[in-house]
């Protein structure tokens, strides 16, 4: 045997004794750094006796060849099945051609010792040389370190060539490093939050650690021209980083172990062993694998974070197209709070002790996109130990909550507060579902994040130009109260983080004390309960036939209006689209939308089943426990309204409505005005008479208000419901409380005849000025003879304009239709009308609705010729 | 070896599975496909407009058997998917030269 397979025979057998030796020093230990160290140390004593064996019996020999470390093995952090980085520098081309089968000799060696190696040969010149397209070998300098060789060649390269080449290339380093970390990110969503994720790779892993040093070093470099003396991230980050680099570390060597090869995949399996061997944790609780996880979340969450706002932190790093956006972006400052290049700050370091000023800066954020500097984060750590002894609640805290819901950029603002511990401090029902793994086969990421991904790509529909994004987009503009939607998909999971519990039920549970929390009215908390309820309804209709029109039926009454229906559509959409980026297949696509339009269409042509006050379910339960009066009278009054009015109503309106009803002894004309968020709502009862609903309409149109939607209803025994919801164009009730008044009246006075509604429309009429037509809608009329066993449903598409409604139900009783139920609509700049016709008492002939189309169509031929 | 393909409407998928597996079909590939045979499509106006789906959406059950399962399988397969309406689906059979287990190169019936 030759002295050279000697050697290689002890380096074997010494390399596979001592990586045992380390290993079972992690096992009891679980000692990461420590274990990184001792490899480190091991493969430097390999190298050491290969280059005496085959390059030089003396270490600081030849001249103009040096061996040095970099990457991970010039950190001094060699995982148990890492590749080591090494680098053969040469003093010119010369000698690397002199040195070239040493080099080739020494790594066979190597790779014989089934040592991974990633080895780069350069000379001096070339290590001086910046590629863009490389800019991985540059940063694999700022790790260097000598080991071996010419050490005056080595102090060339480490003291005088990287500091000059990173202060001249310190933009495009700090570039072309954000861009390739930007890159990796959006390969992983964004986020930490992955169930099995690469403790590496993924947002807030090792890599991430290293990213955040190299940029602070570059940095440091450009100013300073030379190395730094120390480290160059500032000393709260650094403890962060330091804290983080300790468990992941821990968790990465024991990975390596645990595959015995180089695989960081937080496997559910590894999940199970880190937390019973409690890996990178010196606490001795017991533990479960969740428990564990959301221990590497927070670490995973603190480095992203620190890497962030690192990369936020370099404006010379940005391209001009950039800079001239963010540029832009700093005009939204306010005087609570300004914007520099894209980064909130407080113009008041103090202001953040009050509260509301903390919800603004969200709100704020969640509006302009912008994110918060690093000093603004500070101060919100600062702001939170007094804020946690009395927590903002009521009534104060969801309209906070719910603007910031409702803006484009909410996902992006619930993920700073979420990670700033601020969101569970104000809502704590979403502590159980903190950095939750649950496992199961399809979901990518944890119960929170999931939760505010759902958010996020409803709030993004807007942007897309899938052709699917655009139908579903429509739906979300036509919501009433979007912001209940939002809140159902925060606390739809919730239930999740209860051990055990069906999660539906106890995400009902949960989401109730939130409800009480918020103080949310009890017509909004039964929408957001009832779609946390629902929300797995839709996807288990897909399994079952969804053209089958039975299927639909049963679905559609169970979700009860058109509103909700909607809601409920768009909550599935954005459930499984949060799952992962791949689950929202075309084909479930496809499916969710034609159960919504089959549904959707049964609602409204479904719209007269009558009610029965003598039956038993559970409104009509629930009414009868809050009706004042006993006796006939409630049965009396709900006898014969369609399904829909109950639907439509909450039981405390349809107790106001009967007892509207009551009065109708003492004023023929019960009028009843409020203001809602969105728009005003009218209620009129009455007995019915020919041409209501068209006069009723008329009024509202001479008064120049806009009607949005309408439902009119009649009971068996002739009492009229009608609810207009509309906009007052002119500001005449905004401006005028005396107004109120005098609309009512005018809307009894025209009703009883006292007032000559025709005039008044004609006054209006001069007063006004053209329509401007923004999106050209054709009119369309159909008409259904088979969906009703009484009526006769006509519905009507048209340009929205005013006085429509007026001109279409005046029309509809020039013909001698009776208006037996109306559901009135607008999207946009298009009126849906759908209304259930009779004339004499029965359906409508061929003949009827042949003069009622014809007349339709020439009216609205006028409306439109202005 | 044969196999069976059958493209069945989707809320008879859990009905098809359990009916394999109680005769010992044990593994089986899933897929969304959207197509259509004489069933056509369907076409629904909402709101004015025509959706149409000329390409229903349906389940596609993929297994690869033993010869002596096949009749059984199929059997199985028509009575959990038939409602007797138009649109229950078609099962398509075709013979199989080979098949190999990547873990262990086994070959033919015993790597199904």
């Amino acid at each position: 045997m030759t002295a050279a397979s000697l050697l290689i025979s002890e380096l074997r057998s010494s390399l596979s004794d001592e990586s045992a030796r380390i290993a079972l020093g992690f096992a009891a230990s679980g000692d990461g750094r420590a274990a990184v160290a001792q490899r480190t140390l091991l493969i430097e004593d390999i190298l050491r006796r290969l280059w005496h064996e085959f390059v030089s019996s003396n270490q600081q020999e030849p001249r103009g060849f040096t061996l040095a470390a970099t990457g991970g093995f010039g950190r001094g952090w060699l995982f148990p099945y890492s590749d080591i980085d090494l680098l053969f520098l040469f003093s010119d081309r010369a000698a690397e051609e002199a040195h070239r089968e040493e080099v080739r000799r020494f790594s066979q060696e190597l790779w014989d010792l089934k040592l991974k190696l990633s080895p780069a040969s350069r000379t001096v010149a070339e290590c001086d040389h910046f590629d863009p397209n490389n800019t991985e070998f540059t940063i694999s300098l700022l790790d260097c370190r000598f080991l071996l060789g010419d050490e005056q060649l080595y102090a060339r390269l480490h003291d005088k060539i990287i500091p000059k080449l990173i202060v001249r290339e310190s933009k495009a380093l700090l570039q072309g490093l954000a861009e390739v970390t930007r890159e990796r990110h959006g390969k992983f969503g964004h986020t930490v939050f992955h169930l099995e994720p690469n403790l590496k790779e993924t947002p807030g892993g090792l890599r991430d650690c290293n990213v955040a040093s190299w940029l602070a070093l570059i940095s440091a470099m450009s100013k300073l021209g030379d190395w730094p003396d120390a480290s160059s991230l500032r000393a709260p980050v650094r403890k962060q980083l330091d804290s983080a680099l300790e468990f992941l570390m821990g968790a990465r060597c024991f990975l390596h172990f645990r595959y015995g090869r180089d695989d960081n995949s937080l496997s559910w399996e590894s999940q199970d062993e880190a937390a019973a061997r409690k890996i990178g944790i010196s606490d001795s609780a017991e533990l479960t694998a969740a428990d564990w996880m959301r221990i590497y979340f927070g670490y995973a969450r603190a480095v992203q974070r620190a890497v962030n706002q690192l990369m936020e932190e370099i404006p010379e790093s940005w391209s001009a197209l950039r800079r001239q956006f963010q540029g832009w972006r700093t005009r939204p400052s306010d005087p609570d709070f300004s914007v520099v290049d894209g980064l909130i700050f407080l113009q008041q370091s103090s202001s953040l002790n009050n509260p509301e000023m903390l919800l603004r800066l969200f709100h704020f954020m969640a509006h302009h996109g912008l994110k918060l500097s690093a000093t603004t984060e500070h101060r919100i750590e600062q702001a939170l130990p007094s804020l946690a002894v009395t927590p903002p609640r009521g009534a104060e805290l969801w309209l906070y909550l719910q603007e910031t819901l409702l803006q484009p950029h909410a996902a992006e603002a619930l993920r700073a507060m979420h990670s700033l511990r601020l969101l569970t401090l104000l809502l704590p029902e979403l502590k159980p579902i903190d950095s939750l793994v649950v496992r199961d086969f399809y979901h990518r990421f944890t119960v929170d994040e999931h939760s505010i991904l759902a958010i996020e790509s409803l709030h993004r529909l807007n942007q897309s130009k899938s052709e699917w994004d655009k139908r579903y987009a429509e739906l979300l503009g036509e919501l009433e109260d979007p912001e209940l939607l939002y809140l159902a998909l925060l606390l739809h999971d919730t239930g999740k983080g209860v051990p055990g519990a069906n999660h539906v039920e106890a995400s009902l549970e949960i989401a109730s004390s939130c409800l009480d929390r918020l103080d949310v009215d009890p017509g909004e908390r039964s929408t957001v309960l009832f779609l946390i309820a629902s929300h797995l309804e839709m996807s288990a209709q897909l399994r079952r036939d969804i053209f089958n029109p039975e299927t639909v039926a049963a679905f559609a009454d169970k979700i009860g209006t058109p509103e909700r229906l909607k809601m409920l559509c768009l909550l599935t959409y954005a459930d499984i689209k949060a799952v992962n980026p791949e689950a929202l297949t075309p084909w479930k696509a496809e499916n969710v939308w034609q159960l919504y339009i089959g549904a959707a269409n049964y609602l409204n042509r479904s719209a007269d089943h009558r009610v029965h006050g003598d039956v038993n379910n559970e409104k009509l339960a629930r009414l009868r426990s809050l009706a004042p009066v006993t006796g006939t009278k409630f049965k009396d009054f709900v006898e014969g309204f369609p399904e829909r009015y109950l639907r439509v109503h909450s039981a405390e309106e349809v107790m106001r409505h009967m007892g509207m009803a009551e009065e109708l002894g003492h004023d023929a004309i019960q009028v009843d005005l409020k203001r809602g968020r969105h728009w005003y709502e009218l209620t009129l009862v009455t007995k019915d008479r020919p041409s209501l609903f068209a006069t009723l309409t008329g009024v509202l149109a001479a008064w120049g208000m806009n009607i949005v939607k309408a439902n009119a209803f009649s009971n068996e025994a002739g009492t009229v419901v009608d609810s207009l919801y509309f906009t007052d164009r002119f500001r005449t009730l905004e401006l005028n409380l005396s107004e109120w008044q005098r609309f009512k009246e005018s809307i009894a006075a025209v009703l009883s005849g006292k007032a000559d509604l025709d005039k008044m429309l004609r006054d209006r009429q001069r007063a006004e000025k053209g329509l401007h037509v923004k999106v050209v809608v054709k009119s369309r009329i159909d008409f259904d003879n088979e969906c009703s066993s009484t009526s006769t449903l006509l519905q009507v598409i048209a340009q929205d304009r005013p006085r429509l409604l007026h001109k279409i139900t005046s029309c509809l009783s020039q013909q001698r239709c009776n208006i037996e139920i109306a559901l009135i609509d607008t999207e946009g700049q298009m009126a849906i009308d759908t209304f259930y016709l009779t004339s004499k008492g029965k359906k409508l002939s061929a003949e009827v609705q042949s003069n009622v189309e014809k007349a339709l169509l020439d009216e609205l031929k006028n409306l439109e010729l202005g | 070896m044969t196999k069976v393909e059958a493209v069945i409407q989707n809320s008879k998928l859990e009905a098809v599975k359990t009916a394999l597996q109680e005769i010992g079909v044990e593994g089986m590939t899933v897929i969304e496909v959207r197509g259509h045979g004489r069933q056509k499509g369907h076409t629904e106006v909402y709101r004015g407009r025509e959706y149409s789906v000329d390409l229903i959406p349906k389940t596609k059950l993929e297994v690869v058997l033993a010869d002596a399962m096949v009749d059984k399988a199929v059997q199985a397969i028509m009575e959990a998917a038939r409602t007797g309406k138009i649109g229950d689906g078609k099962i398509f059979l075709t013979k199989i030269d080979d098949a190999i287990r990547i873990r262990n190169d086994e070959r033919g019936e015993g790597a199904l």
